[in-house]
């Protein structure tokens, strides 16, 4: 399987794995589509961490087999996928080593809290291939970063760091790589079961203020 | 009132400079500083990769002239016209299929400042100056800069900007977020030029206007239908670059 599925402890982990880059493929999302339609029953489920196997979280689409299949409907597909993910009641974290890109960072975009690692690349570099972010990744930057920036990221695609990202508003926490899925947990651990009823930002500065207070 | 020569228009290497040309102060004679129609002509121009706006010489623009407005004050219909069609021209200018970045050196008033806000993105060098100053004369920002300003800086930030006419250091407008990047001394253009450089050289123009407008469907359409747009818009762009690899190969 491409997208490796594992419950520890009541914590779903979803994991890209077709390393060293986590492609996402057609198949990718066809077993992510699986995937989410599943999870609502699973009822004790608590939250769900999404991770890349090996170093990099994903570098995204497959972008040859992407445009041998130009068609509105799968984008659209892809992108209710997306949308399931986000409307799960419970929380949703990226835990985000190395590499991040495309579609992967839209999938990223789409949880509901994005732990960083210190040393992780991210951006949407579709321009720069003569294409755009197609699965809502232009909303959800627009939303966290502002239009000023969200311009500026996507027509110059370039590549950015992890404290680049928290800078902007486009990820909630970075933290050395070895800490982010230790991190992710406990933070998993440490939020209340639905999402709805949380408040994202207090509840990323009440986790992180001990860390602050130790170091 | 006649305002041709109130303002010059260029186009270098794909990208329209448009410059307020009254130095020093670069001061505004009426809201609408370029003839509606005579905007959109020079914008329609389908080469067009980006739009930068910057003031001649020192100072972007110390904004509009009150005088104007106070002579006419009295005739509500006029006024009012006058500020509408001034609210147009910049409505239009954020509605821009292409990107338009606001290149402020020094002194950036009032409609200047309106004018600063209808742009996509703000390069200020480090020593220019922001002010909404219009409370001091017992007026208020007329050309949408209450909307505007708030979407950037939050409200308490904008209601005290506005109520006390202070002036604002490049510095403080980054903190504040109402501009994104602090150039050197004066040095503003060339701080503007080169980021436009890098967000639109090498990128054909249906690109950036397909990526422009998806980000306005984000902001202006409901999240179903920008995505059904977006979709459409990135599928039409896919077709294309697939047509181009399959070219090449052969």
């Amino acid at each position: 399987m491409i997208l490796q599925w594992s419950i520890e402890n009541g914590i779903g982990r979803l994991t890209l794995n077709q390393p060293p880059s986590n492609t996402m493929t057609m198949a990718f999302f066809h077993e992510l589509k699986v995937l989410m339609d599943e999870i609502p029953a699973m009822q004790h489920l608590k939250a769900i961490i999404i991770t890349g196997h090996g170093r990099h979280y994903s570098s995204g689409a497959d972008i040859r087999e992407l445009l041998a299949n130009v068609d509105n409907l799968i984008m659209l597909e892809n992108y209710r996928a997306f949308v399931m993910l986000e409307r799960l009641q419970i929380p949703v974290i990226s835990a985000i080593r190395g590499v991040c890109l495309g579609s992967a960072f839209e999938l990223a975009l789409f949880s509901h809290f994005r732990i960083c690692a210190e040393d992780a690349v991210l951006g949407l570099p579709e321009s720069t291939f003569n294409l755009m972010p197609g699965i809502g990744g232009i909303q959800r930057v627009s939303a966290l970063a502002g239009k000023a920036k969200a311009i500026e990221i996507i027509l110059r695609g370039n590549t950015f760091s992890a404290g680049d990202a928290l800078d902007m508003g486009l990820v909630d926490a970075v933290v050395p790589r070895n800490y982010v899925i230790p991190f992710a947990i406990a933070f998993a651990n440490d939020l209340p079961g639905n999402i709805y009823t949380t408040d994202r930002s207090i509840y990323i500065h009440k986790f992180l203020s001990p860390l602050h207070a130790s170091t | 009132m006649d305002n041709s020569g109130q303002v010059k228009f260029e186009v270098r290497d794909s990208i329209g400079v448009i410059t307020l040309n009254d130095p020093p102060a670069n001061e505004l004679a009426i809201p609408e500083f370029i003839p509606v129609g005579l905007f959109m002509q020079w914008t329609s121009d389908s080469l067009l990769k980006g739009l930068i706006i910057k003031g001649e010489g020192r100072n972007f623009s110390a904004g509009g002239n009150l005088d104007e407005i106070f002579k006419i004050s009295g005739n509500t219909a006029a006024l009012k016209s006058m500020m509408q069609d001034g609210l147009n021209l910049l409505n239009k200018i954020q509605d821009l299929e292409i990107p338009v970045i606001a290149s402020i050196n020094r002194v950036c008033f009032g409609a200047g400042l309106e004018i600063a806000l209808s742009c996509h993105i703000r390069v200020a060098s480090e020593n220019a100056l922001l002010a909404f100053p219009e409370s001091n004369q017992n007026l208020m920002p007329g050309l949408g800069g209450t909307k505007r300003l708030p979407l950037l800086a939050g409200f308490s930030q904008s209601a005290k900007m506005i109520l006390t006419g202070d002036v604002v250091n490049a510095r403080d407008a980054k903190e504040m977020k109402i501009i994104d990047h602090i150039a050197p001394r004066d040095m503003a253009f060339d701080y503007a030029w080169s980021l436009m450089q890098k967000m639109t050289h090498d990128r054909p123009v249906k690109v950036i206007r397909s990526i422009i407008r998806a980000l306005k469907n984000a902001m202006e359409l409901t999240p179903d239908k920008a995505m059904i747009e977006e979709t459409r818009l990135f599928c039409s762009l896919a077709l294309e670059e697939g047509e181009r690899r399959k070219t090449e190969e052969a």
